[in-house]
Order: structure tokens, then C-alpha cells, then sequence
């Protein structure tokens, strides 16, 4: 990180200068005020910060995009404890076919995740799949052709390994899906495609951590901050897709979950338990039942 | 031309043509946009994914998402995201004039600053930060200098 911003500050003309005056024939202590100079506005925590309001925390702005993380960025964090042998995780097969628009949006949001996961397993194939599946539910939903082209840029960053491009064209085709349900006035199941690829993400990695248990490996579950999101927008839904019995079932989950990861450090047997709802939900979501 | 820079102007591409078909999301989170402070979003976008592309550089992935929005000084603006322990972040902001400078800063779960690196040139700013708790955490977004100005956001991780 610090060489990123010694890259940076280069690239400003303040930076050049001194990198002009460092190369010079300097006495050591001016040289070392210079780089202390420099490294002041650069580096280190901002000492006249003062803490948040209670109402600036109240008002802090949540957006779907950027608050919720996709399950890429989870599985970053995974691979850095212990990679696992991601290619045992990649899931094969057609989900079942159903007509309930609910469940098709939650199953899209499992597919991303399932996305991420072969792009971490390195399987071109798995993801060609995977990007068909997420289109042909999409067809379902009635997205725009833009959707659809997005289908062709999976294929063809799959066909040249572009691992870090299908990371992103997973992302953006999530959102773009969001993008079309909320312009059809179908936004209710924008939040239900998150709260899919949340389910499955988290089904993955709270599985590899009970396997092999870690403090620090439980901690990245600490994320009680997502859940109660996840349930706001549960609770905000019309009530008679609050009343189909899959998102029911969802939200008595979710709330059972927050006692699974509240802690700093969840627990061995939180993590077990939140495996075990975690894999129930997902099947269900697959299964409609 | 290098493959970064590729990345960087297909990007742009995509953020002028998915400019006016993204309005209709913006318009919910920044009720009255007009076309010209849309113009001037994508403006702000653009400088702030030319910062965030020195990221990326460094294997760093650029969320799709951005936050967009109106600042003015003495009133800043907070972003709440979650992070994950064992992942590094950086935060890019960048606004359109007549804002002069802005700084970005983050925030723990209870509001307390905490270490993070920064960034800062003029209209163009950025935090970098190395959470050792997963959870929730606040990015602030100040204007330190100049008038009331566009700004969008971007975040960053490996």
C-alpha cells in the first residue's frame, strides 16, 4: 500500500520537486524532515479527526452496490488464510425450474456467487455455464438485451482465462440485472438477488471454516451489519411476497442467524450452526421448498 | 497501449454509455438530478476511476458499483460499507469544481476513527485501509476547500 502511494504522490508536482531536492546532495537531517514533510499528508491517521455524531451514523448512506460486499471480495479474504481447493467447491447442474419471480431472483443471486467460485477454481467451463444459467433466469425476468450481451462477455473472458475481468463482468452483469428489475418497476427483487448470492456465499465459507476452525478465520463471519440490512429490506417487501412461504422462511433464518455471528469472534459452534441454516436456506432456495 | 490502460478507457466507455440509463437508479438515491449535474457525475467518476486505476495496478479489484452525490463543506458525507479482516481496501474520491479539495477518511463501527493511509490531491482523494475486524465501518467524504460540488466514490479491494 505504501508503494501505491508513493506511485501516487509521483505523479504531483510537490512529489517530483522533492524527489528533485532528495537526489541532490542534501545534508541527512534535512533529508529526513524532507521525507517526514512528505509523509505527513500522505500517511497515518488523520489527527485532528474527531468521532462520528450519533445522527451522522444514523444518516450514513447505505447503498446495495457498495454496502452489501460481493462474494468475491469474501473469498479474497478466504484465499488469504488458506486457499481452498476451490475446484471441489464448483457446483454443477440446472437449477429447477419454477415460475415464482421471488425464488428465480434469489437462484440468480446463488448463481454469482457459484460464478465467483469457479473463477476462483480457474474453471473456464464451470463459469460458460454458470453465465448461461444466470441469463437464461434473467430471460425469465424479462431483462433488456443489454443483460443478455453479457451472457457473449462471460463466455469470452472464460475462453482467455481472464480470471480478474470475469471477476468484474460477474458484478456488473449482477448489477445490470438490478438495474433492468428496477426499471420494470420490479424492484422489490433487486434485494432478493443480493440476499441469494449472500446465502450462497456465506453457505461456502462458513462450511471451509468449520472444517478447519480458526479464530481468525471465524472472524470473517462477523457480519451482523449485513444481515440486519438484509432483513430491513425483508420486512420492507409487500406483504404477500413477505407471506410466500421461501421468503418467510429466509427471514426467520436471517434473524437466527444474528446471534451466530455477532460476536468478534464467533464461536466454533456458531459457525457450525450457521452452516447448517445457511445450507438449509440454499437448498431451499434451489428446491422451492 | 498497456492492458491497464485498456481496462481503464473501456471502463470510462462504459460509465458515459451507462450514464443516462443508470439515472433512473440515482434518481431514488439523489432525488433531482438534472443533466447537467449528470454530466458532471460522470466527470467526477472518471477522475475518480483514473485514481483507482493506480490501485489496480497494485492487483487491486474496482467494485462496479459508485456512490454519487452533491457535497459542501462543513457538511460531510458517510458511506456505511463492510469489510472484511485480511483484506486491504482503498477508498477513491474525486468532485467536479467549484469544489477545491476533498479528504476521505474511515470510520469504525462505533464512529471512531481509525489508522488508515491516505491520499490526497486537490479534488482527487483517497483512504486506504487494512481492517483487522470483519464488520461495518464508515467512509467519510469531506470538503475541505471550495464550493458546493458533485462527487462520486469508488472502492477498491484485494
Amino acid at each position: 500500500m505504501r508503494n501505491i502511494v508513493a506511485k501516487l504522490c509521483a505523479t504531483n508536482t510537490l512529489a517530483k520537486l522533492c524527489a528533485f531536492v532528495l537526489s541532490a546532495h542534501m545534508i541527512r537531517i534535512r533529508r529526513h524532515l524532507l521525507v517526514a514533510f512528505l509523509a505527513l499528508p500522505l500517511l497515518g491517521l488523520r489527527a485532528a479527526e474527531s468521532p462520528m455524531t450519533p445522527s451522522q451514523i444514523d444518516q450514513a448512506v447505505r447503498l446495495e452496490s457498495l454496502t452489501i460486499p460481493m462474494p468475491g471480495e469474501f473469498f479474497a479474504a478466504i484465499n488469504k488464510l488458506e486457499r481452498p481447493n476451490w475446484k471441489q467447491l464448483v457446483r454443477t447442474g440446472t437449477p429447477e425450474a419454477t415460475a415464482n419471480r421471488a425464488q428465480i431472483a434469489l437462484v440468480l443471486g446463488t448463481l454469482v456467487a457459484d460464478g465467483y467460485i469457479a473463477v476462483e477454481a480457474q474453471d473456464g467451463q464451470g463459469v460458460k455455464n454458470i453465465g448461461k444459467e444466470i441469463i437464461n433466469l434473467a430471460k425469465k425476468l424479462n431483462v433488456s438485451q443489454s443483460v443478455l450481451g453479457r451472457g457473449n462477455s462471460i463466455n469470452d473472458f472464460a475462453e482467455n482465462n481472464d480470471w480478474n475481468a470475469l471477476r468484474e463482468e460477474l458484478e456488473a452483469t449482477q448489477n445490470e440485472v438490478k438495474l433492468d428489475m428496477f426499471e420494470q418497476k420490479d424492484s422489490n427483487l433487486v434485494t432478493l438477488v443480493s440476499l441469494g448470492a449472500w446465502v450462497r456465499g456465506t453457505e461456502l465459507t462458513s462450511g471451509l471454516i468449520e472444517r478447519s476452525y480458526t479464530p481468525e478465520s471465524a472472524r470473517l463471519l462477523r457480519q451482523p451489519a449485513i444481515i440486519a440490512y438484509l432483513l430491513e429490506q425483508i420486512n420492507s417487501l409487500p406483504q404477500a411476497m413477505r407471506d410466500d412461504p421461501l421468503i418467510a422462511r429466509l427471514r426467520v433464518t436471517l434473524e437466527k442467524s444474528l446471534g451466530f455471528v455477532n460476536a468478534e469472534t464467533p464461536s466454533k459452534e456458531n459457525v457450525t450452526e450457521l452452516h447448517t441454516a445457511m445450507s438449509s436456506v440454499a437448498n431451499a432456495i434451489a428446491t422451492g421448498q | 497501449m498497456p492492458r491497464r490502460a485498456i481496462g481503464i478507457m473501456t471502463r470510462l466507455m462504459q460509465i458515459l454509455v451507462a450514464a443516462a440509463v443508470s439515472a433512473g437508479v440515482h434518481a431514488q438515491e439523489n432525488p433531482s438530478p438534472s443533466p447537467a449535474a449528470t454530466e458532471s457525475d460522470v466527470s467526477a467518476r472518471s477522475k475518480a476511476l483514473e485514481l483507482a486505476g493506480a490501485f489496480s495496478n497494485d492487483g487491486y479489484k474496482i467494485r462496479d458499483g459508485y456512490w454519487p452525490g452533491e457535497i459542501e463543506q462543513n457538511r460531510p458525507q458517510f458511506l456505511e460499507v463492510n469489510l472484511f479482516s485480511g483484506n486491504e481496501y482503498w477508498f477513491s474520491a474525486a468532485i467536479n469544481p467549484p469544489g477545491r479539495k476533498i479528504a476521505v477518511s474511515v470510520f469504525n463501527e462505533k464512529g471512531k476513527p481509525v489508522d488508515f493511509q491516505t491520499y490526497e490531491d486537490g479534488q482527487v482523494a483517497a483512504a486506504g485501509f487494512l481492517p483487522e475486524v470483519s464488520g461495518r465501518y464508515y467512509v467519510k467524504l469531506a470538503l475541505i476547500e471550495g464550493d458546493k460540488a458533485q462527487f462520486c466514490l469508488l472502492y477498491s479491494y484485494k
